[in-house]
């Protein structure tokens, strides 16, 4: 019964804050610095500073933050500062920044410019950050973020070493970075660029940035699997049949010709996305929720991949080319006619496969996966096939009784949809199925923060449950390269295959025809 | 009493919901509505929380009469003004799905003499009110802090508590690095200015409780070592909304104010021997459905809430 007197601990004898019990910090305490390598590029401009600006909004930013941008465009702090303004107006999710938190968060921002090759501009980013370090009270600690193209990311990291940034040269604080997708373009490159990763930074400093890990219903995969008693025990192969798991899209590659030309689908969304949705399906419990335990979980099913042998390549994958036709009635061109795509390419823009875990919850349980653009609909999810009863107890009268399906939709719905078998009301014995949803509603309320925003936070706490290890990355490699291999080998002379905005190519349905199963609908 | 006009409409409405395609349902969410004229708010609102979180949902219409039950975009409403209480509950309950949680949302600022309520409360879980933008804030919170006293298993959610968060967050900033704290203990002057009286209480509530203030005289709360602080709270600008509160040690003031150009913005600065530069704060603009929802969604026992209302009631009486 409360007596209106907390139990109160004076700072003598514990140094706890009671006004703290109960009001919830997600404030980030360090101070620090974050910068932003290729900050006049794109996904700066749209994702990464309207991010920050939201943190800001949000009260998460610590009291004392800098942000610098790096970039070869020649700004002066002014002119970063209303290049960043457009971009936040334009982009961000709280609509156009306004005084007086604009005019505070400016004072913030500040840039440097120059050369990814020139040790002479890291220098002087040297001098930046410890010079915000005096005037903006950032602690020594720092977070480099590389959005830059892929091909600079060694080189950066390079001269952070060479110019003293790097975190052994770091004795008041703490040194860390964020690195964008793709990490490495093959088993070979992310190899490569991990060991130029490793001569300057502990993998504990290394945040490999997946913005899907960061979306809200990526992670209430996590909730459904380890919150509730009753789908853990059919969730095995006495109980499964198949797992598929689809990241579909109704757009192009609009402005990314260039690099997804070089990409396909299955660097650009099997590799990272659409893996690490499996590791997070099949893996075991984790011990507790924390980065390690959880990574190590998914490290241990990504290992259990079976490889694909070169000559099983055509029979366990397939891969498509959208062709010219129709989305939402709409005509859309095909992909060899995109900007900045080669018209003769052979790059895939829908990737299939089946993949088998070696390991005794999933032995026999295939996981097929599939992403593609312009398909008939932008979703993604994550179905559970269920067994088909034992015995047949009812259904003389024809009807069919479907298998229990488990969807964990995750975008652009969120939410769970289970279908099992019901008695039609009346007198005779018939079945039909039924399907029970719940939908994560986001009408209203607090929106929950773009993946960017969360990760970015959660990188300058330093939880790094969300982002991916290496050993990850390069397991998830390993799977994949036997297909790159035979896929950048051979020409693929039904390209292009799928009409724009249909169910994908015929080869995707005869992978699983072959199996006696179906993709569901798209 | 429940005609059998109405009786047959009840039937059918159970009829039609047995008889719907699987859905998932959260909770059992009651709501009552003893005002026409926020009728139509309060039921957007509930709309808005049904999309979001699928609830047996039922509105009781406390002023209107006559035999009507519908059924609106699975909300059913009853027109409960010419039924007594007990029939009220009887009928509920037997709307109600049993073992998930039941919420009663009322929207009216009274609960003492309101012949429904106690029946109601006797059969849900969790109880959300406003106390806060009427003229009664100081009795509606004094008749709430014997509420919880008295029904410790039903769990109490005040809104006007729930819109405090943020300020409370700023003032316990202040105290956040392990140099401060020991300002904690020696305050000795609080101000606070706010649209209603309930933020203002509750603020004054909250901070008493966790500093193991005593309420020792009217508007005045003694520390543990029995040094008074005076509690000053003015009304001004718009309802259920802080405008500012100002904490005084003898060496330093602590104060979080609205900024002129944008009431979206606090400013928040320390002066003093302890003087900091003014940092800013954006006021997170949390609607009253959001804050309904969290009133479902938080766990059941809120023991700073329960120990500062507790702490109110003894400042009101």
């Amino acid at each position: 019964m409360p007596d209106g007197t907390a139990t109160l601990t004076r700072p003598a004898e514990g140094r706890v804050n009671p006004l703290r019990a109960g009001v919830d910090v997600n404030r980030i305490s360090d101070p620090c610095n974050i910068v932003f390598f290729g900050a006049s590029g794109d996904l700066t401009k749209r994702m990464l500073l309207p991010a920050m600006y939201n943190l800001r909004l949000g009260d998460t930013l610590p009291n004392n933050y800098g942000i610098v941008g790096f970039s070869r465009t020649e700004w002066s702090d002014d002119e970063f500062r209303a290049e960043m303004k457009k971009s936040i107006d334009e982009f961000s999710r709280s609509g156009p920044a306004k005084d007086p938190m604009w005019s505070d968060f400016a004072q913030r921002l500040s840039y440097v410019s120059g050369d990814f090759d020139d040790v002479k501009c890291f220098q002087n980013l040297k001098e930046h950050l410890q010079n915000n370090d005096k005037t903006l009270g950032t602690g020594g600690n720092v977070l480099f973020y590389l959005s830059t193209p892929p091909s600079l990311f060694s080189p950066i990291i390079d001269l952070i070493s060479r110019s003293g940034l790097g975190p052994e040269d770091n004795h008041v604080g703490w040194t860390r970075i964020i690195v964008e997708k793709p990490f490495g373009t093959d088993l070979d490159s992310a190899r490569a660029l991990q060991a130029e990763v490793e001569k300057v930074f502990e993998e504990k400093q290394v945040y490999r940035i997946d913005h899907y890990l960061g979306k809200e219903p990526v992670q209430d995969i996590m909730a459904l699997r380890f919150a509730n008693v009753i789908f853990e025990p059919l969730w095995n192969r006495r109980y499964i049949d198949h797992v598929q798991i689809t990241a579909a899209e109704t757009v192009g590659v609009e402005l990314r010709g260039g690099y997804y030309d070089h990409a396909g689908a299955l660097r650009d969304m099997i590799q990272n996305h659409v893996t690490n949705l499996l590791a997070l399906v099949a893996m075991e419990p984790p011990v507790n929720p924390r980065a390690d335990a959880v990574r190590d979980e998914k490290y241990k099913v990504l290992t259990a991949l079976r490889p694909i042998e070169s000559n099983r390549v055509m029979l366990d994958t397939a891969r498509g080319q959208y062709d010219a036709g129709s989305i939402q009635g709409q005509p859309v061109p095909g992909y060899r006619t995109e900007p900045d795509v080669d018209p003769h390419s052979n790059t895939e823009t829908f990737a299939a496969v089946k993949f088998q875990i070696d390991n005794w919850r999933w032995a026999d349980v295939p996981f097929y996966l599939r992403s593609g653009k312009r398909l008939a609909r932008k979703t993604s999810e994550i179905a559970i096939r269920f067994k088909q009863i034992p015995h047949r107890l009812f259904g003389e009268l024809g009807d069919s009784i479907d298998n229990n399906v488990l969807v964990m939709k995750i975008q652009p719905e969120e939410g769970v949809s289970l279908r099992f078998s019901a008695k039609v009301p009346g007198p005779k014995m018939h079945i039909r199925s039924v399907s029970m949803d719940f939908n994560y509603g986001t009408g209203f309320g607090v929106v929950s923060a773009p993946a960017y925003e969360r990760l970015i936070g959660d990188a300058m706490r330093g939880d790094a449950t969300l982002f991916t290890r290496w050993d990850a990355v390069e397991t998830a490699w390993q799977a994949v390269m036997p297909i790159l291999e035979r896929w950048e080998t051979t020409t693929d002379e039904s390209f292009p295959n799928y009409a724009a905005g249909s169910q994908g190519p015929p080869s995707a349905e005869r992978l699983m025809a072959a199996d006696g199963r179906e993709w569901r609908k798209i | 009493m429940i005609t059998d006009a109405l009786h047959g409409k009840i039937e059918t409405i159970k009829a039609e919901l047995l008889t719907d395609t699987a859905a998932t349902t959260t909770l059992n969410f009651l709501v009552v509505i003893d005002d026409d004229a926020q009728r139509q708010w309060v039921l957007d609102r509930v709309t808005l929380i049904d999309d979001k979180h699928p609830a047996r949902t039922i509105v009781l219409n406390t002023l209107s009469t006559g035999d009507d039950a519908t059924v609106n975009a699975d909300r059913i409403e009853i027109a409960a003004g010419g039924m007594t209480p007990e029939d009220v509950r009887s009928l509920v309950q037997g709307l109600m799905i049993p073992e998930i949680p039941s919420v009663l949302w009322w929207t009216g600022d009274e609960i003492v003499d309101q012949p429904l309520f106690e029946p109601l409360i006797d059969i849900v879980d969790a109880l959300v009110i406003d106390s806060s933008g009427s003229r009664t804030d100081d009795r509606t919170i004094r008749d709430l802090s014997d509420f919880s006293a008295r029904r410790p298993t039903v769990a109490l959610r005040d809104l006007a508590w729930m819109r405090l968060r943020p300020w409370q967050d700023m003032i316990a900033h202040f105290f956040d690095d392990p140099n401060l704290m020991e300002e904690l203990f020696a305050i000795r002057k609080l101000e606070i200015v706010s649209g209603s009286d309930a933020e203002a209480l509750y603020l004054g509530g909250w901070l008493a409780s966790r500093l193991g203030w005593v309420a020792c005289a009217h508007d005045e709360f003694c520390d543990r070592d029995g040094a008074p602080i005076p509690f000053t709270h003015r009304r001004e600008g718009a309802g259920r909304r802080v405008r500012s509160v100002s904490v005084e040690t003898g060496r330093s003031r602590y104060f979080a104010a609205l900024t002129p150009s944008d009431e979206g913005v606090v400013s928040v600065g320390v002066t003093g021997d302890r003087a900091r530069p003014d940092r800013l704060v954006p006021l997170q603009s949390i609607d009253n459905a959001s804050l309904i929802e969290r009133a479902i969604l938080e766990p059941p026992a809120d023991e700073v809430f329960e120990t500062a209302l507790h702490m109110v009631g003894k400042i009101l009486t």
